[in-house]
């Protein structure tokens, strides 16, 4: 509209603007000041609470802790959890593993750090932090205990088969496998847990990446 | 020139806006939230043994990523009623009590390698009924209850019993079920 204006209008809108040159110059500079106003605000609290909500639906941001594949968050269960912690835990309706109870990882890559696909075998072994009992679980994509046809979704220390060295090899894979064997979810993508339920010492403290299984994937299937 | 100056003046405003509505929603949450785990265990205040959240297998149970070898019971507390005392019969499987605040975060939590001639028996109150428990203890007969004082009024207690093998799990909801707590009469 403005450009087609001097084609066909332009001595009415010459005389228009000519007269009030100052009026319309506040008008600029006024609507554009609450414009403004209303834009911070608008984008404060888009981006404030979105953030929010961003961070709430992940994984804490601090106070992890990496070996190899295994992150856990070893404050989560602790009076210092800090504020993320806390504002995911209610968000999830999760009761975390108390410091003292123990302490629970999650791999949801390989050693090599490529993202489990469930169409892959993985191998994981051979060694286990030392605790009272550990247990290794799967679940899906969307942090659920699979339905496979094999039923089984855990193994606990107790009840892996090892060798005569005390190690021991957990097959992950969609086709049945001699030894410890868990199926994995016909598609999509999953995780493992690794939970150590009642270490040695502080939990967190004293464990080092050469002490947990290592996951290896053995080969993808069609 | 001058507009653009305005309109990034107006941005940063904005994203100082966003920071502090980030962390106010952060701090916020865990008051706000109503899905949270106190509200889902709110239903076991009344009951004097614990109930169970999550049955070894893992089906059945609003606990996201259940841990299959695992029981999980709990009882909810409210120390306005008095304190609350917890006591378990440890046997051979491993037995853990955590203790949550209704905020959420843990504030005390002990296996049962802490047991007493087979009991673990813990005690929670508020300072304020720890002050008037030792005021009326016996000197020649102190009590050897194991106290602990809680942050908050209300909270709730998450029992823990591991099966390490699947023939083991319903001893492990058994002994789970089995935990009481009660809450105690002022003294």
């Amino acid at each position: 509209m403005q450009t087609e204006a001097p084609l066909t209008n332009a001595p009415p809108a010459a005389s228009l603007r000519a007269p009030s040159p100052s009026g319309s110059s506040v008008t600029v500079r006024r609507v554009p000041t609450a414009f403004l106003v209303v834009y911070a605000l608008v984008l404060g609290l888009g981006l404030g609470l979105g953030s929010a909500y961003w961070a709430i639906n992940g994984d804490p941001p601090f106070g992890s802790l990496r070996l190899g594949p295994w992150q856990a968050w070893p404050k989560l269960g602790s009076p210092e959890a800090d504020p993320y912690m806390r504002a995911i835990l209610a968000r999830r309706g999760d009761i975390p593993l108390a410091t003292g109870e123990g302490l629970g990882f999650t791999a949801r890559t390989d050693s090599d750090g490529m993202p489990f696909d469930s169409a892959c075998t993985y191998a994981v072994g051979s060694l286990a932090p030392v605790a009272r009992l550990w247990t290794l679980t799967l679940y899906d994509g969307d942090g659920r205990l699979p339905v496979t046809e094999l039923g089984r979704r855990s193994f606990t220390s107790a009840e892996v088969l090892r060798d005569s060295q005390d190690r021991f090899s957990i097959v992950l894979s969609r086709t049945l496998q001699p030894g410890n064997w868990l199926q994995l979810p016909a598609s999509g993508s999953f995780a493992v847990a690794l939970r150590l339920y009642d270490p040695p010492g502080a939990a967190g403290a004293n464990l080092e990446e050469v002490d947990f299984p290592v996951i290896q994937r053995l080969g993808c299937g069609s | 020139m001058r507009g653009f100056g305005r309109f990034l003046i107006a941005t940063l405003c904005g994203i100082v806006i966003a920071a502090g509505v980030h962390i106010a929603a952060i701090l916020a949450s865990p008051y706000l939230a109503e899905q949270d785990a106190f509200a889902k265990v709110q239903g076991t205040l009344t009951a004097d043994k614990a109930q169970i959240v999550s049955a070894p297998g893992g089906e059945n149970t609003w606990l996201p990523r259940p841990d299959p070898a695992v029981a999980v019971a709990t009882c909810a507390f409210d120390l306005r009623n008095g304190p609350m005392r917890i006591a378990a019969r440890t046997g051979s499987l491993p037995l853990s009590f955590s203790f949550h605040k209704e905020s959420g975060g843990v504030f005390f939590a002990v296996t049962d390698r802490a047991a007493v001639r087979g009991e673990l028996e813990i005690v929670a109150m508020t300072a304020r009924q720890l002050d008037e428990a030792r005021a009326a203890e016996d000197e020649n007969d102190p009590s050897r209850d194991v106290r602990i004082v809680a942050p908050e009024q209300q909270g709730f207690v998450i029992v823990r019993v591991a099966a390490p093998s699947p023939s083991l799990r319903p001893q492990a909801e058994d002994a789970a079920k089995a935990v009481s707590c009660t809450a105690e009469q002022d003294p």
